[in-house]
């Protein structure tokens, strides 16, 4: 909720903040429990792909595998699927109806893109004002909740090939859906990569999303904090 | 949501409490090659460090959970896609829980079906009692639960045919299947009645080899491949639940597709 | 007391003696002296068709389902023994060359093969296939062939 101030001084605009914090407590508790399901689902996916490889030649070994066999994995992913179908929907439907997704992941424009990739490539990631996300920062989330969604698609699918064979139909048949499932599953555990290191080398980033971080100005008025 | 399906708990891993270091210590590769049963291993997995055992009891109630709602998705009307008799794979893919060296032939002159629980008629089949009923024919994608998958042609008596004529109750939660491998399965009610649910006597046009069944397997359009058993030499029709090889280790039981 | 989990234990294995079934994983290599011929025996050999088998992928019989080669065709030996030459090797089909493998060293998996007899280290000494004293066999032609589970 916004407490905006009803007097504003009448020079200078940038000590006026709203109440609101860069992440809300829902979005804090959806983050975590996301990263602890998707870490399960990852994991235990390993470990149902080592039982028939998609890529020949190449499988998990046991250290990187949840579930020490088959069944167990299986078990692990499908107990999970649950809390990552639940949690995800809840923050999907936060995202849109609070207008944060509209607030923090939109607009993106194709030149900032490139400017920052440039600046990241040159190690300006000082990253000032970690209420705003650069345009990489905005792309990647944008990219991780879309393959989010296309794994529980691509999932459903692989999972219910007859009940819903329309779907596997669409998506170029059943062990398509397979290979799609698995390159969902890397470009997340891309993501992860990325995302891990980039909030481990700005860690206020970090401490934000277990303490809320800082408060956020109006929108519109602030130009200072020029994201890199 | 209580679960129709209560399945029996693998052994009581409590039994081994006392015995876990040196269970643990015995080298799981060097047990399989000595041929100890499955059951045996389904006791050390109980024992594994990694897989605590309220875990492990929490995931089987999920698990079960899952049984119910994958229960209220399947919808007995739907059939699976169906393929050309060009595209089947002859000859189709071998699996079992052993390598096929150990695959036990059954002479077919001998052969028995056994009939019991919730049936009118509990005389056995011979196979050409079963050969003498209509013959369906499907061509299918079997799917495994390891993942891979072909197509294959398999004919044979509709199941829901075969329960009618023996006077099956069929109100009743589960067909069950004994077979010459000691590879127990069982299947619920509306999957059994399916009209892609087959006791297949042939594979693409021919005779059920050695290896893929002979003299009879169920095929079954809309579960993974496990809960298709071969070699089966009975079936009861009962409402008291009663799992299968895979599912003693840990295999969700339903595994409808 | 400490005999007791040695005792259960081999009761254990007792009973799985009972049971007779070995759970062993797939793939194995034949048993030390016993002939190729002998081992592809016991695989239930299936009939299949020559021609299905040109381009099939040629794995290793672990859980990473290494590719060994490809299928590129069916031959006769001078003693008439039958030999699945396979473009072995190399990388994503380059820097392979053809090998003569005996097909009672393979098995059928699947839309795929295996060899289970050699390992790849073993191939790596096959002598490079020379067409000569070898009688092509044609795509219709049933030849049996051996089974096996998959391996993990």
């Amino acid at each position: 909720m916004r407490h905006v101030k009803t007097e504003t001084p009448a020079v200078d605009t940038s000590s006026v903040h709203t109440a609101r914090r860069l992440h809300p407590r829902p979005v804090r508790i959806m983050h975590w429990v996301n990263a602890v399901v998707m870490l399960i689902m990852i994991t235990s996916g390993w470990g149902i792909y080592d039982d028939d490889v998609i890529i020949r030649g190449f499988h998990f070994s046991s250290f990187w595998r949840l579930g020490d066999w088959a069944a167990w994995s299986l078990n692990w992913h499908f107990a999970g699927m649950w809390f990552l179908v639940i949690n995800g929907l809840i923050y999907l439907v936060y995202g849109f109806a609070s207008g944060r997704f509209r607030e923090k992941l939109l607009p993106i424009r194709p030149s900032e893109v490139v400017q920052t990739v440039i600046d990241t490539l040159h190690f300006k990631i000082a990253h000032e004002d970690i209420t705003v996300y650069n345009a990489v920062q905005k792309l990647l989330y944008i990219i991780v909740i879309l393959a989010g969604i296309s794994q529980v698609i691509t999932g459903l699918a692989i999972w219910k090939p007859v009940q819903f064979s329309g779907l596997v139909t669409l998506l170029g048949g059943f062990q398509t859906a397979r290979v799609l499932h698995f390159a969902g599953m890397a470009v997340i555990v891309g993501f992860l990569i990325v995302h891990v290191a980039l909030a481990l080398l700005v860690p206020k980033t970090l401490w934000a999303m277990v303490s809320g971080g800082p408060r956020l100005k109006l929108r519109g008025r602030a130009e200072e904090g020029h994201a890199a | 949501m209580k679960s129709p399906f209560r399945p029996d708990f693998p052994p009581d891993a409590a039994v081994l409490d006392d015995h876990k270091p040196l269970i643990r210590s015995l080298d799981r590769r060097v047990l399989i090659r000595g041929g100890v049963s499955l059951g045996a291993l389904a006791m050390l997995t109980g024992c594994d460090i990694k897989r605590p055992e309220a875990v492990e009891a929490a995931l089987l109630a999920i698990s079960r959970f899952n049984d119910g709602v994958q229960a209220l998705l399947f919808d007995p009307n739907k059939l699976a896609p169906t393929y050309p008799a060009s595209m089947i794979l002859r000859p189709p893919k071998f699996n079992a829980y052993y390598d096929v060296m150990d695959v036990k032939p059954v002479d077919g002159a001998t052969w028995r079906l056994d009939v019991s629980g919730l049936v009118a008629d509990k005389r056995a089949w011979t196979l050409s009692d079963l050969q003498a009923l209509p013959q369906t024919s499907i061509v299918i994608k079997h799917i495994c639960v390891e993942g891979w998958s072909y197509i294959g042609g398999w004919t044979g008596v509709p199941l829901r045919l075969f329960l009618e004529r023996v006077g099956a109750d069929l109100r009743a939660k589960y067909v069950a299947f004994k077979t010459a491998d000691d590879y127990p399965s069982s299947i619920d009610m509306a999957s059994a009645l399916h009209p892609q649910t087959l006791l297949a006597l042939k594979y693409g046009g021919d005779t059920l080899a050695d290896p893929f069944g002979y003299p009879m397997r169920l095929r079954t359009a809309v579960k993974l491949g496990y809960k298709n058993p071969k070699w089966v030499t009975a079936i009861e029709v009962t409402n008291k639940y009663p799992g299968g090889y895979w599912e003693s280790l840990g295999f969700p039981w339903f595994a409808g597709i | 007391m400490r005999a007791l989990p040695l005792l259960f234990v081999c009761g254990m294995v007792t009973v799985a003696a009972a049971h007779a079934q070995s759970a062993t994983p797939g793939g194995m290599p034949p048993p030390p002296g016993m002939s190729l011929a002998e081992s592809a025996a016991m695989r239930f050999p299936q009939p299949v068709r020559v021609g299905d088998l040109i381009g099939r992928e040629v794995l290793r019989p672990v859980e990473s389902q290494d590719v060994l080669g490809r299928v590129r065709r069916v031959v006769h030996d001078r003693n008439g023994q039958i030999m699945v030459v396979i473009d072995f090797g190399g990388f994503l089909g380059f820097g392979s060359r053809p090998i003569a493998v005996p097909v009672d060293a393979m098995v059928l998996l699947g839309q795929d093969m295996e060899i289970v007899a050699f390992t790849p280290k073993q191939l790596q000494q096959f002598p490079t296939f020379s067409p000569s004293g070898t009688t092509h066999v044609p795509d219709n032609k049933i030849i049996k062939v051996g089974l096996a589970k998959p391996s993990h």
